[in-house]
C-alpha cells in the first residue's frame, strides 16, 4: 500500500519536472520588462539598491505582511505549546563559552553592518535580524542566554516592535495618499527606520523559533 | 490627499493587524475587549466600502502610490466587497461566542485573540488583493494563522491534526507558487490587470492555470482532497472550527473563482470545469455519507462541510463555456452558498460548542436531554441546518435554487440529480443529531446549562443563514453594480 503510495508520488514528480522543462524550454519573451522600470525609479525610492528598493518600497506590503507571517510562526508555536527540538546544551563546555564570549560581540557588528549596507548594496533587515538570530542561538547554547518559557512583556514588545513600527508607518502614508506611500524627502529615512527596528524583532523572532520552549535545567550551568 | 485616510478599504487590512499586534503584545488571555472593538469598526468599514462600491462602481488603489505592473494594487469590486462583507458579519457574533466560550473554557484560548486576527487580516487582505505573488503572501499569513489555532486546543490530537493540516497547505501554497512563477517567466508581471490582456494557451500558462487549480482545490479540501478537513476543523477548540469552516475555505474558493473567471478565461476549458464539478459531486456524496456514518458531533459537522465544499464547485461546470443567463444565475448561486454556508457553518459549529460544554462530551449519543435543557440552541442548530439543506425560505434554498437554474438553462440535468440528493443525505445527518438531542436523558446523566451568550451569538448567526435568503437580493445587487467578473 505505501509501497504503491511513494511510487505513484515519485511518479507524479517526474511527470511535474518533465512538464516544467518542457513549458521553459518554449518559454516566450516577456512583453513586460520590470527590471527596466525598477531601475528607472529607483531614484524616487529612497535607497540606491535595486533589491532594497523593490522590497521596503515598490512592493514595501509584501514585505509588511511577510513580517507578519513571521512574527505569526512565533505566535503558533506558543500556541501550540510545543517544544522545539533543539541539541541538549554544551553549556558547561569551556570552548564554546569562549567561542560564544568572542563571536557574538562580532556577530553583532556584523548584523550593524549588514542593516547599514542594505541601502546601497546586498543587505538589509532580513539578513541583519538572521545574523542577530544566530548569535541568539549561539548565546543559549554557550548558556549566557535562557529558555523563555513564555516570552515577557519587555520582550513580547520588542518581538512586536519592528512589525509595529511598518505597521505605522503604512498607515501613516494614507496622509500622503496611499497605504505605505513615504512622502518625498525622507523615503530614505524612514526606510532605514522600518528596517533598523525589523532587524531587532526579526532577530529575536528568529532566535524565539529556538528560544521558546520549557527551561532545561542544563542549559543554565556555564553563566 | 486628505480623502485617502479614511479610505476603507486600507484600513480593513491595517486595523485587524493592529489589533493582532496589539493582543499579542497585551499577552497570553488578554485581548478580547480590544479584538471585539476592531471587529465591530470591522463591519462598519466594510458597510462603508460596499456603500461606496454600490454608489461609484468598483476601483483600484496603488499601494505605495506606485501603479502595477511595478507596485502592487488593491482591487475593490463587487465580489471583494461581498466576501469583505461575509467576513465582517461572521467575525462579529463569533468574537462574541469566542470571548463567552473561553470565559467557560479557557483552555485552547491563550494565543486566540492575536492568532484570529492576522487570520482576519489575512483575509481581509486576500479578497482585496489585485497581485498574483501578494495573493501568495495573504495565502501563507492565512493558512499559518489557521494552523496555529487548530494547534492551540493543545492535545496530541490537535497538534497532529494541526500538523497534518500545515503540510496540506504548505502544499497547496507551494503549487500555486510554482504558477505564479511560471507566469512571471512569461509574462514578466504579477499585476492581475496588467496579465489580463496578455494571457494565451502558452505550456506555461496552461502549467501555471493546473498547479495554481490544484493548489486551491487542496486548499479549499476538495474532495478526494479533503484528508486533512475533518480532523482539523473537527479537532480544534469550537469558535475556531466554526472560522475555519466558515471562512478559511472561502478564501481559496475565492481565489479561484477569481482566476478561472478572470484573467484566465481565455484559456480555462469545459472539460476541466466538467473535471471540478465531477470532483465537487463526489464531495457532496461522500462527505455527506461520511457525516451520517460519525459518532462525534463535531466530526459530523466538519463532514458535512467537505459536502458543502462540493455545492461550491458546481459554478464551474455550470459557469464555463454556458449561455450568458446560465452563468449569470451559477455565478450568483456558487456566491450565495458561500455567502449562506458561512452563516449557517458558524452558527452549526458554534450551537455544537455550546452542546459540548453544557453536556461535557463530544459523542453524539451523549446528546439525550439537550432538547430539554438547551432548547435555543437546537433551534438554532435546526435553523443552521435548514440552510445547509437548502429548504427554503433560507439562503442554502436560494443559493440551491440559483444553481439548479443554471443547470436547467444550460441543459446539464446530471448536476440537479446530485444536488437533490445532497439535500436528502443532508437532512438525513442533521435529524441524526435533532433525533439524539429530543431524546430524554438517561438516569443519572445531567446535562448542565451552556453560557446564554454562546447560545444568543449561535442563534444570531444561523438567523442570518434565513435572513440571508430572504434579502439575498442585496448582495447579488452588489455584485452586479460592482463587477468582479
Amino acid at each position: 500500500m505505501s509501497r504503491w503510495l511513494g511510487v505513484s508520488v515519485v511518479l507524479l514528480c517526474t511527470l511535474l519536472a518533465l512538464a516544467l522543462v518542457g513549458a521553459m524550454l518554449v518559454l516566450p519573451d516577456a512583453p513586460v520588462r520590470l527590471p527596466g522600470e525598477v531601475a528607472q525609479r529607483l531614484g524616487e525610492s529612497g535607497v540606491d539598491h535595486a533589491v532594497t528598493a523593490v522590497l521596503l518600497n515598490f512592493r514595501g506590503y509584501d514585505t509588511l505582511l511577510e513580517v507578519a507571517v513571521l512574527l505569526l510562526a512565533l505566535l503558533g508555536m506558543l500556541a501550540a505549546g510545543v517544544a522545539p527540538l533543539r541539541p541538549a546544551p554544551f553549556a558547561a563546555d569551556p570552548l564554546l563559552v569562549a567561542l560564544a564570549r568572542t563571536l557574538a560581540p562580532l556577530m553583532v557588528l556584523v548584523a550593524g553592518y549588514l542593516l547599514w549596507a542594505g541601502a546601497f548594496r546586498p543587505g538589509g533587515a532580513f539578513q541583519a535580524g538572521a545574523v542577530l538570530a544566530a548569535a541568539g542561538v549561539l548565546l543559549r547554547l554557550a548558556g549566557f542566554l535562557p529558555a523563555w518559557n513564555a516570552p515577557a512583556l519587555h520582550l513580547r514588545v520588542l518581538l512586536a516592535a519592528g512589525f509595529a513600527l511598518f505597521l505605522l508607518v503604512a498607515a501613516a502614508g494614507l496622509y500622503f495618499g496611499a497605504m505605505l506611500r513615504y512622502p518625498q524627502p525622507g523615503a530614505g529615512a524612514l526606510i532605514l527606520a522600518i528596517e533598523t527596528g525589523l532587524t531587532l524583532s526579526l532577530g529575536l523572532i528568529l532566535a524565539g523559533l529556538f528560544l521558546a520552549g520549557p527551561e532545561t535545567p542544563r542549559a543554565r550551568g556555564g553563566a | 490627499m486628505m480623502t485617502m485616510v479614511f479610505d476603507p478599504a486600507s484600513w480593513l487590512i491595517l486595523l485587524p493587524l493592529a489589533w493582532a499586534t496589539l493582543a499579542f503584545v497585551l499577552g497570553a488571555g488578554r485581548g478580547a475587549r480590544l479584538a471585539l472593538v476592531g471587529l465591530g469598526a470591522q463591519a462598519l468599514l466594510a458597510l462603508e466600502l460596499a456603500r461606496r462600491v454600490r454608489d461609484q462602481g468598483a476601483h483600484a488603489h496603488a499601494l505605495g502610490g506606485w501603479p502595477a505592473p511595478l507596485g502592487i494594487e488593491l482591487a475593490v469590486d463587487g465580489l471583494a466587497v461581498v466576501m469583505l462583507l461575509m467576513t465582517a458579519l461572521v467575525a462579529l457574533p463569533l468574537g462574541l461566542y469566542a470571548r463567552a466560550y473561553f470565559g467557560a473554557k479557557p483552555k485552547g484560548g491563550a494565543w486566540f485573540w492575536p492568532l484570529s486576527g492576522f487570520l482576519i487580516a489575512a483575509l481581509n487582505a486576500l479578497f482585496l488583493s489585485a497581485d498574483l505573488f501578494n495573493l501568495y503572501v495573504t495565502l501563507e499569513l492565512l493558512g499559518l494563522a489557521a494552523v496555529g489555532l487548530t494547534a492551540a486546543a493543545g492535545d496530541r490530537m490537535a497538534v497532529a491534526a494541526a500538523l497534518r493540516y500545515l503540510l496540506a497547505t504548505l502544499l497547496g501554497s507551494g503549487a500555486y507558487l510554482f504558477g505564479v512563477a511560471l507566469i512571471y517567466g512569461t509574462y514578466g508581471t504579477v499585476s492581475l490587470a496588467a496579465l489580463a490582456p496578455l494571457i494565451s494557451a502558452e505550456p506555461a500558462v496552461l502549467l501555471a492555470l493546473a498547479l495554481m487549480v490544484i493548489g486551491m482545490l487542496l486548499k479549499t479540501a476538495l474532495f478526494p482532497l479533503h484528508f486533512w478537513l475533518p480532523p482539523a476543523h473537527g479537532g480544534a477548540v469550537s469558535p475556531v472550527s466554526a472560522l475555519l469552516s466558515a471562512l478559511v475555505i472561502k478564501a481559496s474558493f475565492y481565489l479561484l473563482l477569481r482566476l478561472w473567471f478572470g484573467v484566465f478565461e481565455p484559456v480555462a476549458t469545459v472539460g476541466a470545469a466538467q473535471l471540478i464539478g465531477i470532483l465537487g459531486a463526489g464531495a457532496i456524496l461522500w462527505g455527506s455519507l461520511l457525516a451520517l456514518l460519525q459518532t462525534r458531533l463535531k466530526m459530523l459537522v466538519a463532514y458535512s462541510t467537505v459536502a458543502q465544499v462540493g455545492y461550491l464547485f458546481l459554478v464551474f461546470p455550470l459557469a464555463t463555456g454556458v449561455s450568458p443567463e446560465a452563468g449569470v444565475s451559477a455565478w450568483q448561486g456558487g456566491i450565495m452558498q458561500a455567502l449562506a454556508h458561512a452563516l449557517a457553518k458558524a452558527a452549526m459549529f458554534a450551537a455544537a460548542g455550546a452542546m459540548i460544554v453544557a453536556t461535557g462530551r463530544d459523542e453524539i449519543v451523549g446528546l439525550s436531554g439537550v432538547g430539554a435543557r438547551l432548547p435555543l440552541t437546537l433551534f438554532t442548530f435546526a435553523l443552521a441546518g435548514v440552510t445547509l439543506m437548502g429548504l427554503p425560505p433560507s439562503g442554502g434554498f436560494s443559493a440551491k435554487w440559483l444553481l439548479l437554474m443554471a443547470a436547467l438553462d444550460s441543459g446539464q440535468w446530471w448536476w440537479i440529480v446530485v444536488m437533490m440528493l445532497g439535500g436528502l443525505l443532508s437532512a438525513a445527518y442533521v435529524f441524526k443529531v435533532l433525533r439524539q438531542a429530543f431524546l430524554p436523558a438517561p438516569g443519572g446523566s445531567a446535562v448542565g446549562r451552556a453560557p446564554r451568550a454562546l447560545e444568543l451569538t449561535a442563534l444570531a448567526l444561523a438567523l442570518g443563514g434565513i435572513l440571508l435568503g430572504l434579502f439575498g437580493a442585496q448582495p447579488l445587487a452588489l455584485l452586479e453594480a460592482g463587477g468582479g467578473r
